[in-house]
């Protein structure tokens, strides 16, 4: 018996991102092989006609697990029974703009979209904020949207998780598929902390710690670090267009594991609503590691935390904290 | 006990074709969820940054999938071609204002040529050869023509997109599922004289497969405006997205290797570019698309199809522009 399909939302579906994601959402990459899907894709009214050319796509990619494609310009109508909200769309920083400026647009945006998933999504729907500053983004979609369980909002740092153990498996010269448990901290930003200290490499002597194999920890506590936080620079440097492919990808990791549970023995990195774990201020949207199970997520508790560690984490907390207060600021 | 990796070469990787292809092959879409890849990218000395920059996000990407050597990225064909198992050529020259037809014909015929020394004396034996960059049927035929010891039924080229859109056409004239739409035809050139042909196309009803003739009951748009509509889908989606169709093209090369190496499902055939064996009275030695089923890692070109007058017409237009073409390409290799 072939299972119902299972709505999911798009936004700013017209851009890279979403051209990159929507062929992954497609192909079962999200939510499993066996899991068909209807496809919502939202976009602002000047990109209404690139938005029906990815549709045509969709129809003309004859895919057999998309059962509808809705594509518009109306919130409404894009977040009407969705089960699923990856938000994608908001504004880009342009030049000369002043993060107050970025903030601003982006708080408006995010407002909105608030109400009109809280008014129309379907019950316990479930949802990832993509566009940046995605942990910002979340907690103002959170506060807007009051009837939405915090703990279903949450934003992106998966990509960040899985360049972290990019790095490793580069460095090691191992399958990154080996690699696991690094922790991304904090913010989707450059103040993120990549936390290898619980990390292992699955070798053939067993799980062993990422800092025992590198032994390096000049360059781990130093470049690993860098590296990671600046790795959205490096791309837009390489490619002059911001990374999509890369992004798509993680923001099906963090549905899937979500949805369908993170393997036994492994955790994930997602930005979830902060309920004070690790001195980690409450009410932020901050990264923590966490596990998955029956569609919940749930913060790996009792790591310990080097001082080195706290300060990164206080920092990105702090960081957070301003964005919050801009974000307000912005609002009033 | 885990597969060994395949590898697999697209080239032109850089580009939006390639930009939405690798990820497809990095999560299984193109040879099965269980088989590890190493994949080879190629561009031209001026995409290396852009190049490079694809290579950086597979990493990011953590693809549990992409095994071994994991991601060469290169702008030296011989290291790009080497070892290979599947080559998916997604790199020409593309058509700009201004260009005469001749003029993109040349550049791509020099490439081809190129590209076929390359593959012929560095790829796996047995390796299979899919063309994506236009005029895709010709670029396929002087690759197929460089490669002489590249058997011939392993060079062939991209229809698959064309028989995509058309099961896609039916599916929305009928409100069905397009997983319940099968057995359409491209005929001929990926070009906008193909021949879209419904005459054996059914629909999976309640009631059974049924002809899509029958369901549609509207020859007149099954002899017009469908067939219009899909051989001019590639200027629609221009017209829309002011680019090329890159995520479709992706998609349905993807189904093009997959069906080829896995196997076409019971009852059902797809629609490929290959080299013609004089099947249905079109002329051997030109790379034209006809049914096919796959298995074992082969097609067959589904016989004994009835061809009616208005189809026979289409099916010889078409050969007669891949002729040209042929003839186009040799003259500019001279």
């Amino acid at each position: 018996m072939a299972k119902e399909p299972v709505r999911v939302l798009v936004t700013g579906a017209a851009g890279q991102i979403g051209y990159a994601l929507v062929p992954m959402i497609a192909r079962g990459v999200m939510l499993g092989t066996d899991q068909p899907v209807i496809l919502h894709m939202l976009d602002i009214p000047p990109a209404a006609e690139a938005l029906n050319g990815v549709k045509m796509e969709l129809v003309d990619a004859a895919f057999p697990l998309i059962k509808g494609v809705v594509a518009t310009t109306d919130a409404v109508e894009a977040c009407t029974g969705v089960n699923i909200a990856v938000m994608v769309g908001g504004f880009p920083r342009k030049e000369g703009m002043e993060r107050k400026d970025v903030m601003s647009k982006n708080v408006s945006i995010y407002k909105a979209q608030a109400s009109a998933l809280e008014q129309h999504a379907a019950p316990n729907c479930k949802v990832l904020v993509v566009a940046n500053p995605a942990n910002t983004n979340a907690l103002i979609l959170k506060e807007f949207a009051p009837s939405i369980p915090a703990k279903n909002i949450t934003c992106l740092t998966r990509l960040d998780h899985n360049r972290a153990l990019g790095q490793i498996s580069e460095k090691l010269n191992v399958q990154v598929s080996d690699v696991k448990n690094v922790i991304i901290w904090g913010n989707h930003s450059s103040s993120q902390y990549p936390d290898v200290n619980h990390a292992t490499v699955n070798t053939a002597a067993g799980e062993k710690p990422v800092r025992e194999l590198v032994k390096d920890d000049a360059w781990l506590n130093g470049e690993f670090i860098t590296t990671v936080q600046q790795r959205g620079a490096a791309i837009i440097k390489a490619r002059k267009l911001s990374s999509a492919l890369s992004a798509a990808s993680s923001a099906c990791d963090h549905i899937r594991d979500w949805v369908l549970g993170t393997p036994e023995g492994t955790w994930v990195s997602m930005g979830v609503y902060s309920d004070g774990s690790y001195n980690v201020p409450a009410g932020l949207i901050y990264s923590f590691p966490v596990t998955c199970r029956n569609g919940e997520w749930t913060i790996v508790q009792g790591l310990s935390i080097d001082e080195f560690s706290r300060k990164k984490l206080d920092l990105t907390a702090e960081e957070l904290s301003e964005e919050k207060a801009l974000a307000y600021s912005c609002l009033s």
